[in-house]
Parts: structure tokens; C-alpha cells; sequence
């Protein structure tokens, strides 16, 4: 499943994919997979989490808005756009709603979240990428012929490729 | 959520936009030109100049400093890269091959350098995607290690790539500085001068490696036959990211007992490597993580691990791990 829910934030999942993952993201489990997984990005992209107080805040500015019915189009071709479209932010919305529902009724989630994204944060610092990987690039890079060996330093440097001899 | 969804959606746009309207432009030749000529010259420069000086490397937070010296005796190059922060680490190109030593643990990595993918030897398919999928443009002058420099920019007409930013040195055309920048127009990734020596004299001593060239008690670590042994290797890139193009697939032996399968796919100006390795079915970490400008995906295809690598935005490096596939 969570590989699924990993596509579909990619934008990897198309049609029935796709409707398979939203129905998947109706369910607590689902919906559980989808904050973690975005905690873990964002800590992994450096972007903090939400402010304190963020979801009743979110709740209650969401209840104030007023809802919008759009009249749906009853004849005309189908536009496959469009319906991708709508179908995304149908699906944002629900999955915002429950999202916000789940985060307020069961807040250590987050902390799960933000948990699993510190190991995995821990685990990329140390990715397993073989060094001998890194150097068999960097030959063929076009950039090496200008920059002569010093984009050897992303193989070697204590900084990239953790430092592994 | 949703401000991501709608920006993202934003920016392909604008880069749907911005792709057509360079389309429309055409003359994309003379882009080619321009650009081409110019790498040519900075790879000569880089190539045929004596010069030595102190290199700062950074990414996110992180900044290391080195040494580096490079002399070019009659036509063959020596080089030395001498990292002069935390633990020690040497690059010494010599001979048609790279060897990284790493003292603490007493290895030394020897990688040849057969290959030849220099400019302006680029196929004729580099130099279009080149022309197609960047902005060659002139910038602003600036000092970089006390001097006067002129800037060039690489503006991909995409998401497919980073931009790339380079100052170099008008008399000599070497390159000072050159920096990766994200589609958010962040510094990825910096190499800088910041004091150099160009013509300096330079003699063979001085780039030669602090250690033998295979210590006796050390471990050395090599391919097998040291080259890539070029064949189908069975493997495919099902989506290529348009502008990329294969320029290398082959074998090689890590080590000289795993045999691996390397592709290698350019858009002219950088490369991503795609690595197929047979593990067995015993799971591995999978995933994304970056080595400064490198962005590495990992994931288990079957009973083989696939590791894509590039200096190319996650996207790009995504995209073609996800569509490795059997030929």
C-alpha cells in the first residue's frame, strides 16, 4: 500500500492506479501513510513542519468558508484534463479533510511521522551508494572536461558518499 | 497541499510556456554554436594550463576546502587534489587514471579514464539537446579569487535539469567557479577558486601522490579488466526525460567479481548513470538521497538493485529508475 500512496504523491498513478489509491486514502491506515510520507519529505527537503496550532486553525477557517457548488456539465465531450483535474483536487480535498480530522484525534501520529522521517533522514546522510558507483560517473560527465578533477571531490569528500573509503 | 499542488502545476506551465516560445524562436543552431564553442575552449583551458590553487566545494551546508594543481608536461596531464579539512583524501589523475587514496583506512580506488566524451567531440544528438533544452546566455562580470571573470549561464527550458552558472578567467577561458542551481533558482552545488595561479610553474614532484602508487598494506580496490566491456546489457530506459540520450552501455566488474550494467544517458552537458546490479532477493535500502549535486535513487528491480545517479534534479533521476526495464 504504501508504495502506491509513494506513487501516487509522484504523480506517478493514472487512472484506475490512481482511483485504487484514493480509496486507499479513505482509510485511517491510508491516510496515516500519506502525512507520514509527507513529514518525511519535507524533512528530508529541510522545510519545517506546520505551526503549532496549525490543523485548528486550518479546521476552523475551513468551516467559515462557504461551499461552492459548481453546476457539473451535462453535455459536451469529456475532457480527460479536466476530469484528472477535478479528480485531483476532489481528492485533495478529501484527503485534507481526513487528514486534518485524523491529525487532531490522534496527534501522536505526527510524532510517529516526524520519527520515522528523522531515521530516514539519518538512513539518506548515509545512503548506501557504493563509492565505486559515485567515481564510475564521474568519467562521464560532460562538466569533468571543464572542471578537470575537482567534481571528484562529490565521490571522495568527507561530506558526500559519507565519507566511505 | 493544496499551494503545492497549484504552484507545481504553475511552473509546468510556465515551462510548457517557456519550451514552446524557444520552439517558436528557433534558430537553435547558433545557441549550439555559441555554446559549444565556449565549453570547448574552457575544456582546452582546463586541459592544456598549468595552474594550482585552493578550491572551496560546497553543498547545503556543507564546505570543504582543497589544494588542487595541474600541470600538462608535453601533452600528458597530471593532476592533484588534496582535500585540507577532516579526514585526508587525495585525487590524483596520472596516466589515464584516477586514484583516490583514503589514508584512515588505507585504501586506494583506481578508476581509468578511457573514456572521451570531451568537447567539442560531442555527438551530433548532445549538441541538439543542447541547443534544445538550454539558454546559453552571457551574465554579469565578476571577481572570483582576485579576477576579473565573466559569467555564462545554462538556462534549462525544463524541469528536466539544473541550471548551471560558470566564471571564467576571458584570457585563459579556464573556469573559477561553477555552480549548480535548482528550479528555485538555489545553489545546489559550488566549486570556487579562491585564489589561483594560472601558467604557475609546476613541476612533476609537485603532483605526484603522497603515498606509492599501491602502498604495500593497502587495499586496492579496481575493476576487474579496467574497462567497460561494451554490449547490450540487456537492460533499457523505458522513458528517457527528453533531451537525454545514451551514450555509453556496457559491463563492468566491481572489484573484478560482480559484473554490472552500466548505461550512461547525457543531454550534453551532464550525465546519469544507471547502475543494474544482481543482489538476490535479500532487501535492501531503497530510496532517494543526494551526494551534493548527485542525486542517487535507489530500488530493488526483481532480484537486482537498480542506482540511478546524476548531477540532475530527483525527477529526473526518478523517472529513469522507475523505467529501467528488461529490453
Amino acid at each position: 500500500m504504501g508504495e502506491q500512496i509513494s506513487r501516487l504523491m509522484d504523480g506517478e498513478l493514472e487512472g484506475a492506479e490512481a482511483e485504487a489509491a484514493f480509496r486507499e486514502l479513505k482509510q485511517a491506515e491510508g491516510v496515516a501513510t500519506w502525512v507520514c510520507y509527507h513529514v518525511i519529505g519535507d524533512a528530508l527537503r529541510g522545510a519545517g513542519g506546520p505551526a503549532a496550532g496549525f490543523s485548528e486553525r486550518f479546521a476552523a477557517r475551513f468551516e467559515a468558508e462557504p461551499t461552492v457548488l459548481a453546476p457539473r456539465p451535462l453535455h459536451g465531450p469529456r475532457l480527460p484534463f479536466v476530469w484528472a483535474a477535478a479528480a485531483t483536487v476532489a481528492a485533495v480535498a478529501v484527503v485534507g479533510w481526513v487528514a486534518v480530522s485524523t491529525l487532531d484525534s490522534r496527534p501522536t501520529a505526527l510524532a510517529k511521522a516526524r520519527e520515522a522521517a528523522a531515521v530516514r533522514v539519518a538512513q539518506a546522510r548515509s545512503a548506501p551508494v557504493s563509492p565505486d558507483y559515485l567515481l564510475a560517473h564521474q568519467e562521464y560527465s560532460p562538466t569533468t572536461q571543464i572542471q578537470g578533477v575537482g567534481p571528484y571531490l562529490r565521490a571522495v569528500s568527507a561530506g558526500g558518499a559519507d565519507g566511505r573509503p | 497541499m493544496d499551494r503545492r499542488v497549484g504552484r507545481d502545476a504553475g511552473i509546468r506551465l510556465a515551462r510548457a510556456a517557456v519550451l514552446g516560445l524557444a520552439m517558436l524562436a528557433a534558430a537553435p543552431a547558433a545557441f549550439a554554436d555559441d555554446a559549444i564553442e565556449w565549453l570547448t575552449r574552457a575544456a582546452a583551458a582546463a586541459r592544456q594550463l598549468n595552474y594550482l590553487g585552493t578550491v572551496i566545494y560546497q553543498h547545503g551546508g556543507y564546505v570543504e576546502t582543497s589544494r588542487l594543481i595541474h600541470l600538462n608536461d608535453l601533452g600528458e596531464e597530471f593532476e592533484k587534489l588534496v582535500n585540507l579539512e577532516g579526514p585526508a583524501r587525495e585525487v590524483i589523475r596520472s596516466h589515464g587514471e584516477v586514484r583516490c587514496y583514503y589514508p584512515d583506512a588505507k585504501i586506494v580506488r583506481i578508476e581509468p579514464r578511457t573514456f572521451r566524451n570531451a568537447f567539442p567531440s560531442l555527438s551530433p544528438q548532445q549538441q541538439k539537446a543542447l541547443a534544445e533544452f538550454y539558454e546559453f546566455r552571457k551574465a554579469e562580470t565578476a571577481r572570483v579569487a582576485g579576477l576579473d571573470t565573466q559569467a555564462w549561464v545554462f538556462e534549462p527550458k525544463d524541469g528536466m535539469r539544473y541550471g548551471h552558472k560558470f566564471w571564467a578567467d576571458p584570457a585563459t577561458g579556464l573556469l573559477l567557479k561553477a555552480r549548480l542551481i535548482d528550479e528555485r533558482n538555489e545553489v545546489v552545488e559550488q566549486f570556487a577558486f579562491t585564489e589561483v595561479a594560472i601558467g604557475a610553474n609546476i613541476t612533476r614532484e609537485m603532483v605526484k601522490p603522497t603515498w606509492a602508487l599501491a602502498p604495500p598494506d593497502w587495499r586496492i580496490r579496481q575493476p576487474g579488466q579496467g574497462e567497460v566491456d561494451m554490449k547490450e546489457t540487456g537492460w533499457t530506459v523505458a522513458r528517457v526525460p527528453p533531451g537525454f540520450f545514451k551514450i555509453v552501455e556496457g559491463v563492468r566488474r566491481l572489484r573484478g567479481t560482480r559484473e554490472v550494467a552500466h548505461l550512461v544517458y547525457s543531454d550534453g552537458l551532464v550525465a546519469v548513470s544507471v547502475f543494474v546490479e544482481p543482489v538476490g532477493g535479500a532487501p535492501h535500502p531503497i530510496g532517494l538521497s543526494s551526494q551534493g549535486g548527485i542525486n542517487v535513487y535507489i530500488r530493488q528491480l526483481d532480484e537486482n538493485l537498480v542506482t540511478v545517479l546524476g548531477e540532475a534534479p530527483a525527477v529526473t533521476i526518478r523517472q529513469i529508475a522507475n523505467s529501467v526495464t528488461r529490453r
